[in-house]
């Protein structure tokens, strides 16, 4: 992949389309755990989602500079 | 010497009492100002890490964004990117369109921030903010481009940039850091209403309440349907807010209002009924029913309700039958007879499916809700238009003096004066809220002069500097967490972190900083005087305003399409007529004047009649052609003209059609070839005609109009 984008003759590095689609990976993971009702088992539900959209972002990240 | 008799444990059950006292009450405020400091530093350490050109935006944004709870700031932090976004395209299409055209681009520019403004005064919470937001970037992006348009779109991108860095800091932060749940307080506010209301309505019933009290506390209630709509719409970010919560609390919204319109309906008609009439001792055994079952705090066995009122309203109704007979009686006084049974009836049902859709909400229960419709804000056209010009003429004001005066520094003025008139916009005061705001800048100049010229210049590196701002940016927060001081709080966060806001190469110029800071606050002077000069009677939830968009609203229910069995129409008139309510409400203050009641009891009735008049038209819609489909259209038809011109001429014309109809109705109940299921209808159109009947008359009340004060037995 390249690291930058070239989008009409402006460049726009990867990793901000990459963190948008970790946004909307994680908005997915996030219905399907809400709608099972992991969340209310957990002590920190908000710090549980950071840690997750963390993981997504960088995993994706690591595969976009391997 | 007697051995003390407080036991161990006392003093160390005292000193758990006063903590958790302390930490409910101040405790909960300084969390919010570490909270937020935290995640004002954090964001400009990462600016300067990351190398951006204007660290200042950043560390603004996580002020702009310091709410109290966190479903608050993801929801604000949303709609500010979203907003951003929007304001740096068109300020990139409008320098593309207009460049080195000022005039043109000047006028370009004050038609996008009125029309943002106007969009803003449509919509309600933060999305209006967007709007809001969409309107002032595409300002402050332009303006300086205007010598320089190449920069725009590096000018762009570093806001968008900026702003973005800010917005995921502060959503980080108040997300993990001790976070304060907004859900928790949703259902908080769900479980006060419902006990309100059922102690409301047993204060009602057992007539304990004057007509002030009734009309305010609807007043009340108006705007508490309106914050339960925000408040779901911010807890809508947080974790574990499933979809069905949302669908269930819009489903909760909508029973309450339907309770709410029928009881309200059925307090009328007994407050209207004088003490001679028989209906309120018909009635008494289902009132006293109804208040024994209301008298139970958790409301256990309301969902029986409807059941257990059906055998006493048998009776009631054969009672009424047998006094039909009677003589010396009225019809008037039947017909509120046999309506006063069907609203107790109907109000039963209505407070058994609030209760259901309660108790699903408290234990989490699965409930079918048939697709519950949104709440959906209206306001005032007038409103709308004139937040939108009064946007457009402050900025053109302030450009024209920019721009002839040739003076640079107008140029922040300029921003400041659109930031201003468009966030006053949606506000119902916008003169006390940038007064609020001047006075936090006013505060701020001094101390911010201090920070920068004697702790800040002596700093450093970023520890230092965070030690020398700290001060300042802690007293601006503990502002904002008094509801009364938020604006000055605001209005100090904003100011002192554009000015003590470090740049990546530091110089310090005391003239420049003078001349901005003078530059700000003649910007803001000049939105307060555009509000007081430019249209200030047309602000949010004037007076005037709200009663002709009742009006409006009454006439729509009568004119509206009608699709299937009138739900739809029935939720959406309900729905904007408490929103009006909620804007009277907001902009009334805590005691609201005479003048403002008047507007709400008008509201109310109009809310009476217009549902009477949607269940007319839903029968309507069933019905087959005959005299008795041809003599309501002609009352729908009348009621129409009156709402559209409410004269004392289309009052009497509205009167003379319902009390024809209500002859030709008689005499179709009277035929033999009526059957039951119709006579049925035929006796709900009645209740119905009576329902719009007593409205008319009220509205007529104050120009006592012949035929409505001769109090003779009318034929409906």
């Amino acid at each position: 992949m390249p690291r930058e984008l070239s989008v009409l003759g402006i460049l726009i590095p990867t990793i901000l389309p990459v963190f948008f689609a970790s946004l909307l990976l994680q908005g997915a993971l996030d219905w399907v755990l809400s709608h099972a009702g992991v969340y209310r088992r957990l002590w920190h539900p908000a710090l549980a989602r950071l840690c997750l959209l963390v993981c997504i972002f960088g995993g994706l990240t690591a595969w976009l500079y391997r | 010497m007697a051995p003390p008799t407080v036991t161990p444990t006392a003093p160390a059950a005292w000193v758990a009492a006063q903590l958790r006292g302390w930490a409910a009450t101040d405790g909960e405020r300084l969390i919010f100002v570490g909270r937020s400091a935290f995640a004002a530093f954090l964001a400009l350490w990462m600016a300067f890490r990351l190398g951006l050109d204007s660290p200042g935006t950043a560390m603004t944004t996580t002020f702009i964004l310091a709410l109290p709870s966190s479903g608050m700031v993801l929801e604000k932090a949303f709609y500010r990117l979203l907003g951003t976004v929007v304001g740096c395209s068109a300020a990139l299409v409008l320098i593309a369109l207009f460049p080195q055209q000022a005039p043109v681009l000047l006028v370009g520019l004050a038609v996008w921030v009125g029309l943002c403004t106007a969009g803003a005064a449509m919509h309600r919470n933060q999305q209006s903010y967007s709007f809001v937001l969409a309107g002032y970037t595409a300002c402050m992006i332009a303006v300086p481009a205007l010598d320089n348009p190449s920069g725009v779109f590096a000018a762009a991108v570093t806001r968008a940039t900026e702003v973005g860095l800010g917005v995921i800091v502060a959503a980080i932060v108040h997300d993990v850091l001790f976070p304060r749940a907004h859900g928790r307080q949703v259902q908080r506010t769900v479980q006060t209403r419902y006990e309100g209301f059922l102690a409301f309505c047993r204060q009602v019933l057992e007539q304990r309440l004057s007509p002030e009290q009734t009309e305010l506390t609807h007043l009340r209630y108006a705007a508490d349907i309106a914050a339960l709509e925000s408040g779901r719409a911010a807890a809508f970010f947080e974790t574990g807010h499933a979809r069905s919560h949302t669908r269930r609390l819009h489903a909760f919204n909508g029973a309450f209002m339907t309770a709410l319109t029928t009881f309200y309906t059925l307090h009328r008609l007994l407050h209207r009924a004088n003490a001679t009439s028989p209906v309120h001792a018909l009635v008494a055994p289902l009132h006293a029913l109804l208040a024994g079952a209301l008298a139970d705090p958790r409301g256990g066995n309301l969902e029986e309700l409807p059941a257990a009122l059906a055998q006493p309203a048998a009776a009631a109704r054969a009672a009424l039958a047998a006094l039909a007979q009677a003589p010396g009686q009225t019809r008037a006084a039947i017909i509120d007879g046999e309506t006063a049974i069907e609203l107790a009836e109907r109000f039963a049902g209505h407070l058994a499916a609030f209760a259901a859709i309660y108790h699903g909400l408290t234990q989490q229960k699965r409930l079918q809700v048939s697709e519950p419709q949104a709440y959906t804000p209206k306001t005032p056209p007038g409103i709308v238009l004139a937040s939108g010009v009064r946007a457009a003429l402050a900025l053109l004001g302030a450009a024209t003096l920019w721009y002839w005066l040739a003076w640079g520094q107008l140029a922040m003025s300029l921003v400041m004066t659109t930031v201003f008139c468009a966030l006053a916009s949606s506000s119902p005061r916008p003169t006390a809220m940038v007064k609020q705001v001047l006075t936090g800048f006013l505060i701020a100049t001094p101390l911010t002069l201090a920070t920068e010229f004697l702790l800040v210049i002596r700093a450093s590196g970023f520890p230092m500097l965070v030690l020398a701002a700290l001060p300042l940016f802690a007293l601006a927060l503990w502002l904002m967490t008094d509801p009364k001081r938020a604006g000055i709080g605001i209005g100090m966060a904003m100011f002192s972190s554009q000015f003590v806001a470090p740049v990546n190469l530091m110089h310090y110029d005391a003239a420049g900083v003078a001349n901005g800071m003078l530059a700000q606050m003649a910007g803001v002077v000049l939105a307060y005087a555009i509000f007081t000069v430019v249209l200030p009677e047309h602000t949010m939830g004037n007076r005037d305003h709200v009663r002709a968009a009742l009006w409006r609203e009454a006439l729509n229910a009568c004119r509206q399409r009608l699709a299937g069995d009138g739900r739809k129409l029935r939720h959406r008139f309900d729905n904007r007529v408490r929103d009006l309510l909620s804007q009277l409400n907001a902009a009334a203050g805590p005691t609201p004047p005479v003048a403002t009641r008047a507007v709400v009891r008008e509201g109310l009735t109009l809310l009476e009649l217009g549902h009477a008049v949607i269940e007319l038209r839903t029968l309507l819609a069933a019905s087959r052609d005959g005299a008795v489909r041809d003599a309501l259209q002609t009352v729908l038809r009348r009621l129409a003209a009156y709402l559209r011109a409410p004269v004392t001429g289309t009052n009497a014309d509205a009167v003379a059609a319902l009390l024809d109809a209500g002859i030709v109705i008689r005499a179709g109940l009277a035929d033999p070839a009526c059957d039951p299921v119709r006579a049925e209808r035929l006796h709900t159109v009645l209740a119905d005609l009576h329902a719009i009947y007593t409205s008319l008359l009220d509205q007529a009340a104050p120009t006592t109009e012949p035929v409505a004060s001769s109090g003779a037995p009318h034929a409906a």
